[in-house]
């Protein structure tokens, strides 16, 4: 409030509009600050001040100005009129406009939908395809993996020799760090849902052959078996055998070798 | 406070401008007629006062009451009664017109037209509040020194600073300033004692 002091005697003047340039900055700058008694003071000192307005005496001013101003008034008024619009006086084409908009709304909410679901099924179309190329990369890895055993001059190869001298023989390659590829061409396919499956023979007297994969020739009679990590080492191992089982193998061999062959 | 003794509420005429008022902002045509008819002389008066020139005066009634018609949400009733706001409005808009004015324009235009007659009748009942008040400020204002009148009436009527009213009438500059204030609390301390 001791702040205020200086401005008291300033607030006629300053409603009046005669306080001098450097005064009234002054009292602006202070206002600006906030000062709310001082505000209220020069609204009641704006009040006091409007009243100096009855010492001019009251005058006619002349008929024609009451009627240029009513003149104007009422023109302005039917003009706001007009330009509302109410609901009767939209015209045809902008319901034909709402209308249009409306259709177009749902045919893109619709259009929206179906493209979702196509998405959708490109989705799991390009997943599938993902899946066979995984699947693919997988079988070329092993296919790779079986041209370097079958080419690695470090592989043993094994000859499989038919018990029955009826089928042809099979061959294998050995490699003692990427496994073991067994292939064979001509071979008869068993019957019904029987399999032919693959034994480690061990070279313990008293170990029992090792069962390994299944597989059945096509129906060329051909096949391609790839055993990557055999349940023997190939040191500990004395002979392949080839025995014919049902779907799925066995624990143990159920029937007498088709093929045997030694492991040098 | 000294403006609670004329809050809108507690005089049916400004109640009543208030709602003329708020009636503009539908474009009611005849609310407007009835605010033109209710305070067209005093602020012609006014603007007259100031303007010393019929024509001109009349230009800027003209401008005052379009301004009104035109923005009427520019009043607030809820901040202080119409008339002072109106007053207020048609002094400034005077006063802008006399500062653009060059003195001899004026004083050739004061040779070729007459002042306007004086209304001395008012045309409506509701007026009286309006003239009462104003009678009370012509009799205060008159109770001043004639100096001191005159120094409220340069700095009113043709919106001249302090300094200027003290070269215009050579007196000192604090003499005028206490003119004006002492003059103008000598009409609130009259005013409140009528209210």
């Amino acid at each position: 409030m001791k702040n205020c002091d200086q401005f008291r005697e300033m607030y006629e003047a300053y409603a009046l509009g005669a306080l001098d340039p450097a005064e009234r900055a002054t009292l602006e700058a202070h206002l600006a600050t906030g000062c709310q008694d001082c505000a209220k003071s020069i609204e009641e000192a704006r009040w006091l001040v409007s009243q100096l307005a009855y010492m001019a005496p009251e005058a006619a001013p002349s008929d024609m100005l009451k009627g240029r101003l009513m003149q104007t008034v009422r023109a302005e008024a039917q003009t706001a009129k007009r330009s509302t619009p109410s609901r009767s006086a939209i015209p045809f084409w902008i319901w034909a406009g709402v209308a249009a908009l409306l259709l177009f709304s749902v045919y893109s909410a619709w259009n929206a939908q179906r493209l979702q679901r196509e998405i959708h099924a490109v989705n799991q179309r390009a997943a599938g395809i993902l899946q066979e190329r995984r699947e693919l990369d997988a079988q070329l890895q092993l296919a790779k993996r079986a041209a370097m055993i079958v080419t690695d001059p470090a592989s043993v190869r094994i000859v499989l020799a038919s018990q029955d001298h009826k089928s042809p023989g099979l061959e294998a390659k050995w490699h003692s760090q990427l496994g073991i590829v067994l292939t064979g061409q001509g071979i008869p396919v068993p019957s019904g849902n029987r399999v032919l499956q693959l034994w480690l023979i061990p070279k313990a007297p008293e170990g029992k052959p090792i069962p390994s994969l299944t597989l059945r020739p096509d129906v060329d009679g051909k096949f391609v078996l790839l055993v990557s990590n055999p349940p023997e080492l190939m040191a500990a191992t004395k002979a392949l055998a080839i025995t014919e089982e049902p779907e799925g193998g066995s624990a143990q061999p159920t029937t007498t070798p088709r093929w045997v062959g030694g492991v040098s | 406070m000294f403006l609670a003794a004329f809050t809108p509420s507690k005089n049916p005429e400004v109640s009543l401008d208030a709602t003329l008022v708020s009636r503009l902002l539908q474009r009611d045509v005849s609310a407007f007629e009835q605010l033109y008819d209710r305070h067209s002389r005093a602020i012609y008066g006014l603007v007259l006062r100031i303007l010393q020139q019929a024509g001109t005066a009349e230009e800027v009634v003209q401008d005052v009451f379009l301004q009104l018609w035109r923005n009427a949400g520019q009043y607030d009733s809820s901040r202080g009664p119409f008339v002072p706001w109106l007053f207020t409005l048609a002094r400034n808009r005077a006063l802008d017109t006399l500062r653009l004015k060059s003195e001899r324009q004026r004083r050739r235009e004061d040779q070729t037209e007459d002042l306007p007659p004086v209304a001395s009748a008012p045309e409506y009942e509701k007026q009286l509040d309006e003239k009462r008040r104003a009678e009370k400020v012509r009799a205060l204002m008159a109770s001043l020194n004639p100096q001191q009148k005159r120094a409220i009436e340069l700095a009113y009527f043709e919106g001249l600073s302090h300094s200027e009213i003290a070269a215009s009438l050579k007196e000192p500059l604090g003499t005028v300033k206490s003119w004006i204030r002492n003059g103008l609390l000598r009409l609130k301390e009259g005013l409140q004692a009528t209210s």
